[in-house]
């Protein structure tokens, strides 16, 4: 169609373009293209570095956000460039509104990430010490975790709003925890009712489900290690193992009932997804209850309520 | 030349001639969105034909077409579907660097979100030829930087 002549070339080499061209067509791609492109020349790899690249990775309110930090940390995140201040915080967390929050952007694709921290979550029976204990454990990221002593009613609820999530996002939410020292009982054959709904909705919840909190079952399902054919320790020695199987009763679709290993040490249950349109202001309220089998429940150490976007293989 | 006594400016059409010598008109509104030839409609008046050395007559009718859609406030997802739908990777270059040089940044913006879908996961060397860019780091700064950005190569297929 268009044929450009030897003449009009020379007029209009691409490569004088301007580096504020290159910060702009960078902006319109992603992280991940800007560090990779940053190779092609200098002039990319300055063009790469700019603020006004980053700025546009970051959540339009980031800076509302990490005001709500507290004085010391906010302080150094503003002498940050707008790139080294996006890759802290796809790295740590940074706690805001009074440490009941901790806020994050993804990896991937810099959307935003909370975690509600125990203290802020909804626990029944949780100010009564034989029941649940609140301590301090050195790889948590907030000061106190809620160890759960024993409870027959186990009741977690815990509340974000829509317009803090970022646009068009397809969230998982999950209950972040982990056994504690002494054995955690009464949750491998009872589920807990998950949910997840808008509150003062009055419609149905957006998901329900049934969620194991017992990491053990699920880490064996994992591996698909049958219980033995035989019962006695010795013919584990004496016998060709059985060959491996999956419990009669579950499938692979099962594993999403357990919970999942995290590289921070501890255990993430998915309680449910919530697709996040943008725009409104909703409260959507996450809930994980037993309360129906009446059996005593123990051993856990529960860190809080994550709310991060679902990885895309899902 | 003969003037009209207050002409309204939105039946006023300015003329602009292009590098290869073409005249073309364009209302004054939409000129307006073109910050340079604004500038050089405040410094020579709007009588003259303003002179435009680096735009040629390939690409200019593009953006005037652009600017009269953006005048009459129709620009819309499927208008810049179809504007760019059939021009090849060069065509929109020449655009890109003709609005850059008029300053139009309405149709800078959206060429830009344009090159960088063209360009999405697509090769370091891809991406040198696309903008005519020669390598100059030395092979012990490339590989430094390869290394750091190691991450951001997977799923590449680097001779694309």
């Amino acid at each position: 169609m268009v044929v450009i002549m030897q003449e009009q070339q020379e007029a209009v080499e691409f490569h004088d373009l301007p580096e504020g061209c290159i910060e702009n067509v960078l902006s319109f791609t992603t992280p991940r293209d800007v560090a990779r492109l940053s190779l092609v020349s200098s002039t990319f790899r300055s063009a790469a570095q700019s603020d006004s690249v980053w700025d546009k990775f970051l959540p339009s309110d980031y800076r509302s956000i990490i005001s709500q930090c507290d004085e010391e940390i906010d302080n150094s995140l503003y002498v940050l460039s707008k790139k080294d201040l996006y890759v802290n915080l796809t790295q740590k967390p940074i706690l805001i509104d009074d440490g009941k929050k901790s806020f994050q952007l993804d990896k991937v694709d810099g959307k935003k990430c909370y975690m509600l921290s125990a203290r802020s979550l909804f626990i029944v029976w949780g100010d009564t010490p034989r029941y649940w204990k609140w301590i301090s454990v050195p790889d948590s990221r907030f000061s106190q975790v809620a160890e759960l002593v024993s409870v027959c009613w186990f009741e977690i609820r815990g509340w974000i709003n829509t317009s803090m999530l970022s646009p068009n996002t397809l969230y998982g939410v999950y209950l972040v925890f982990k056994a504690s020292t002494s054995r955690t009982y009464g949750f491998e054959y009872q589920p807990c009712e998950a949910s997840i709904l808008i509150a003062g909705g009055g419609g149905d919840p957006v998901v329900e489900r049934n969620v194991f909190l017992d990491a053990e079952r699920g880490r064996r399902l994992r591996y698909q290690i049958v219980p033995r054919r035989r019962t006695g320790i010795f013919s584990r020695y004496l016998e060709p193992p059985p060959p491996p199987q999956v419990e009669q009763t579950e499938s692979v679709d099962d594993l999403q009932k357990y919970p999942k290993e995290r590289t921070d040490g501890w255990l993430e249950m998915e309680l449910g997804e919530y697709f996040n349109e943008g725009g409104d202001d909703k409260e959507v309220e996450i809930s994980v209850c037993e309360v129906k089998g009446g059996g005593w429940k123990g051993g856990l150490v529960l860190q809080g309520i994550e709310i991060k976007p679902k990885p895309k293989s899902c | 030349m003969a003037q009209e006594a207050s002409s309204s400016t939105s039946s006023k059409t300015i003329s602009l001639k292009t590098g290869d010598g073409e005249i073309f008109e364009i209302e004054a509104s939409a000129a307006k969105q073109m910050k340079t030839v604004q500038r050089l409609i405040d410094d020579l008046g709007d009588d003259i034909t303003i002179p435009l050395h680096n735009v040629f007559s390939k690409e200019l009718p593009k953006i005037i077409e652009y600017y009269k859609k953006d005048i009459t406030g129709e620009i819309t997802k499927d208008f810049e579907a179809e504007f760019v739908k059939d021009l090849n990777d060069d065509e929109v270059k020449v655009l890109f660097l003709a609005a850059n040089y008029l300053d139009a940044n309405k149709l800078f913006e959206f060429l830009s979100q344009n090159i960088a879908d063209r360009l999405e996961s697509k090769s370091v060397e891809y991406v040198r030829k696309y903008f005519g860019v020669e390598n100059d780091f030395t092979p012990e700064e490339e590989s430094k930087l390869r290394e750091e950005r190691a991450w951001s190569f997977r799923g590449i297929k680097e001779d694309e």
